[in-house]
């Protein structure tokens, strides 16, 4: 009954009991105490657990139990999982002093690793066959593992990927290079697919030569960073800085020249004689007199540069008011281009800070007789 | 299976009044002889529903050009369809009860019949291209906008209408010219007034989310989409009051978002245009309009313009006035607030969802005959017909009366701004003398 461990653990129950008693009398400590007693009871379970279970001991008289037990059909293989936890350990407290996204990496690999051990150890022992054992661990695991493996995998080559596109230093040249990659990927396998003498382990050769340049360039361009990119500013609010003249500003460069214009957008165009008209949807002509248009709504408006020069529309808003702009206007547009305008009246045309500006008019500079009047009821 | 048609039957019979389990659990057999009955009822009910007089909403009761045109073509293609309805399930019944299994041998089974599958294809095709060819027409016909006489801009927010009447290059408006006033954009809400006999253009557009405008005597229905304008053809030749509400769901008071459109014969349409651009006149001092003036001014006015309105409290001088302008941008998300220069010159308010006369007096206006209607319009809203209860409550507390984000608890996504008018916590007595300076709005 009392097998060598239930005996150790008894002995330590005791021992522990005993010291509990003494600490507890002669220190008077009271989370000294808990401590101990919670050390007692822990060994008192575990010499329990052990007593009852015989402490898993065979008795030498039933060999035919002990030859038979599945824990005895084979020794346990090499396992990899106790290093992947050594590792899961480290850098959960690496993060801990570093940055929460390393302990989150930890604490995954530290429960995947887990996960894997026992169901390693489990499987090993499923039964005496070894080649069973493997299928059986295979057909439950590789549910879960097949898609993390090939999301991690898709992940890489697209993230590697990425880099490289980035890191190329121009937006042509990456169409280019991956226009030649293209190119070679289509001619390989085409000859892969054509030559039915070449063997899986070519082709496992040249995948794993693809992946490593891959995974390099991306590292190598990870590394070297993006390339320059330029960031797109809009006219719409440069009033202060005076950026709504007749010049090309910085804003103006990168902008697309035109849009599409689409049916239900009221439209402002600068026809060929330098005049600014109006047509709204409906409209069956161009309008020259005044355009009025409802007050503290996003109006989209279409400008139309029918003239030969670029050119851009700009309106004069209400000086100072809150959450409304002094002035705004469109990028400078090409001759026969399109842009929008989203013009906001928050003011009414008949109040005095507009009436004082002359009212509301769409001009364009260097085009002294484009001036289109719009009122705000 | 042949034979046991009436194997259910049986059982149920013959367990009727027993107490056995088959009797709790079947239906009640005097249960089933009911159905038939509430099936006629309903049926009934429904097919009287559309003999309503009553029903100012009815596209079968075109009152304009526009709206004539889809009944020419709807009437039709109900026609055509009820045809091929009863046809259809005259079949379908005749084939259930006549070929229902009595215990007769199994027909002989064949596959495919071409010509009845030609025919098949065949009719469907010919139903659909005659009503398609006067369906196209319809739409070109309505879409056309070559011979607009007058042009009103629509706005929708929730949950009411804007109109603004605009300025043609000509000076004037909707094809008017006003007596006396020089000619200047005309705000109104709820109420769109035409003239009659005038081919219309309304050209919308939304504050916030998708509406749509519906009147559905005058025309069918558009959407009021923000960000575009889309436009909608109305005339009618016969003066009266036709009432529509928004049909794309909008938010909380989508159903408190009705419209009415007003036509008044040419001379009246005038009135009503002069009326509108009369300069603005204070009520006179030491009356109780007059308090409410200032009271408006105080708590009204940051959201409702009311045209001309100055502020000359605590000045005599009269150059120092300085002319009252809202700026609802600032307090309402969509906004906007209706104007209510004329508010009494419109006879229901909050969306055309509450009236501003007494039941009797509206009945005057509403049941009018087309003769009398347009004098009795215009008459607005006198002391005498003004509905005060409805009015009343609308300033005690508004949203309570018509439901709307204007708790200030759930303003945390439109960065403090109100849906609709808020809560004013206003004092009876201000309520009192703001009734007084709102009557005379007109
Ligand atoms: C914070 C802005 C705001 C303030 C302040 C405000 N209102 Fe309103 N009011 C609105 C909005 C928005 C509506 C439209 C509500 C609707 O119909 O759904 C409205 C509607 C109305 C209407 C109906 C108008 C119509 O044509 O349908 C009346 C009348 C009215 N308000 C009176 C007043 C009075 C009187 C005061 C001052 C005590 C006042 N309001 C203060 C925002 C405001
Ligand atoms: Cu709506």
């Amino acid at each position: 009954m009392f097998t060598t461990g239930a005996k150790l653990l008894l002995g330590a129950t005791v021992a522990s009991l005993a010291g509990t008693v003494a600490y507890g009398v002669l220190a008077e400590g009271t989370m000294g105490t808990i401590g101990l007693v919670s050390a007692t009871v822990a060994l008192a379970t575990l010499a329990g657990i052990v007593i009852f279970t015989r402490d898993a001991n065979v008795f030498a008289d039933e060999p035919d139990t002990f030859d038979g037990a599945a824990a005895n059909a084979a020794r346990p293989g090499a396992s990899m999982w106790p290093f992947a936890l050594g590792l899961a350990v480290t850098t959960m407290t690496l993060g801990l002093v570093t940055y929460p996204a390393i302990f989150i990496l930890g604490a995954i690999l530290f429960v995947a690793g887990i996960a894997e051990w026992i169901l390693q150890a489990w499987s090993e022992r499923a039964s005496a066959d070894a080649s069973h054992n493997a299928e059986v661990r295979s057909r439950l695991a590789y549910t879960a593992e097949m898609p993390v493996a090939a999301a991690i995998g898709l992940g890489i080559v697209i993230y590697s990927f990425s880099r490289v596109m980035l890191g190329v230093p121009s937006k042509t040249s990456t169409i280019v290079a991956f226009s030649i990659v293209a190119t070679i990927v289509l001619i390989v396998g085409a000859i892969v697919g054509a030559n039915r003498s070449i063997t899986a382990p070519k082709i496992t050769a040249l995948f794993a030569v693809a992946g490593v340049a891959l995974i390099g360039g991306g590292a190598v361009s990870g590394l070297n960073g993006e390339r320059h990119m330029h960031e797109y500013e809009t006219t719409a609010y440069f009033a202060e800085k005076d950026e709504c003249g007749a010049e090309k500003t910085y804003a103006d460069k990168h902008a697309s020249q035109t849009v599409a214009g689409k049916a239900g957008s009221v439209e402002v165009i600068l026809n060929p004689d330098g005049r600014l008209v109006h047509r709204k949807p409906g409209d069956e002509v161009d309008r020259v007199g005044a355009m009025q248009l409802p007050r503290s709504n996003p109006n989209n408006l279409l400008f139309r540069n029918e003239t030969n020069e670029d050119r851009r529309l700009v309106i004069d808003l209400a000086p100072d008011y809150e959450g409304s702009p002094p002035r705004i206007c469109s990028m400078l547009v090409e001759p026969g281009g399109v842009q929008w305008l989203t013009v906001n009246f928050a003011v009414p045309s008949f109040a005095p800070e507009i009436t004082e500006i002359g009212g509301y008019r769409f001009q364009v500079p260097g085009v002294d007789s484009a001036d289109l009047e719009v009122v705000v009821p | 299976m042949n034979g046991h048609t009436n194997h259910d039957r049986t059982i149920w019979v013959g367990s009727h009044d027993a107490h056995t389990l088959d009797a709790v659990s079947a239906v009640n057999p005097r249960r089933r002889r009911r159905i038939p009955g509430i099936a006629a009822a309903v049926g009934a009910a429904i097919a009287l529903s559309a003999c309503a007089t009553d029903a100012p909403q009815d596209t079968w009761q075109p009152a304009g050009e526009n709206a004539q045109k889809i009944h020419d073509l709807q009437w039709p293609v109900f026609l055509t369809a009820g045809i091929v309805g009863v046809l259809v399930f005259g079949l379908l019944a005749v084939t259930v009860l006549r070929f229902r299994d009595k215990g007769q041998s199994m027909p002989e089974q064949t596959h495919g019949k071409p010509v009845i599958e030609y025919l098949f294809i065949a009719i469907p095709a010919v139903i659909l291209a005659a009503i398609a060819i006067p369906t196209v027409g319809v739409v070109m016909a309505l879409a056309d906008t070559d011979d607009t006489e007058c042009v009103i801009n629509v706005t929708g927010q929730q949950w009411w209408w804007e109109y603004d009447y605009e300025v043609e290059d000509d000076g004037t408006i909707c094809g008017f010219a006003p007596t006396a006033a020089e000619a200047a954009p005309i705000v109104t809400s709820g109420q769109l007034v035409i003239p009659a006999d005038t081919k219309v253009l309304l050209r919308g557009t939304s504050r916030d989310v998708i509406h749509s405008y519906w009147i559905p005597r005058l025309n069918g229905k558009r959407d009021m989409v923000p960000g575009r304008v889309h436009y909608l053809r109305l005339s009618s030749e016969t003066p009266g009051i036709y009432a529509g509400q928004c049909t794309e769901f909008c938010g909380l008071s989508h159903a408190n978002m009705r419209m009415e459109t007003i036509v008044l014969e040419p001379d009246h349409f005038q009135q009503w245009l002069d009326n509108e651009l009369e300069p603005y006149t204070s009520p006179e001092e030491g009356t109780l309009a007059a308090a409410g003036e200032s009271t408006f001014i105080t708590q009204c006015s940051r959201c409702h313009q009311v045209n001309g309105l100055v502020d000359d409290r605590g000045t005599d001088d009269p150059d120092d006035d300085t002319l009252v302008v809202s700026y609802p941008d600032q307090f309402v998300y969509s906004g906007a607030a209706p104007n209510l220069t004329n508010l009494m010159g419109r006879n229901t308010f909050a969306g055309a969802t509450f009236d501003l006369l007494t039941d009797e007096c509206r009945a005057d206006v509403w049941e009018a005959d087309p003769e009398v209607f347009g004098e009795r319009y215009l008459a607005g809203v006198t002391e005498d017909c003004l509905n005060e209860i409805e009015l009343r409550e609308w300033l005690r507390n508004s949203p309570a009366k018509k439901p709307m984000y204007a708790d200030a608890e759930m303003l945390t996504e439109t960065d403090g701004k109100t849906r609709g008018m808020p809560y004013l916590a206003l004092s009876e007595d201000q309520i009192d003398e703001l009734i007084a300076y709102l009557l005379e709005r007109k």
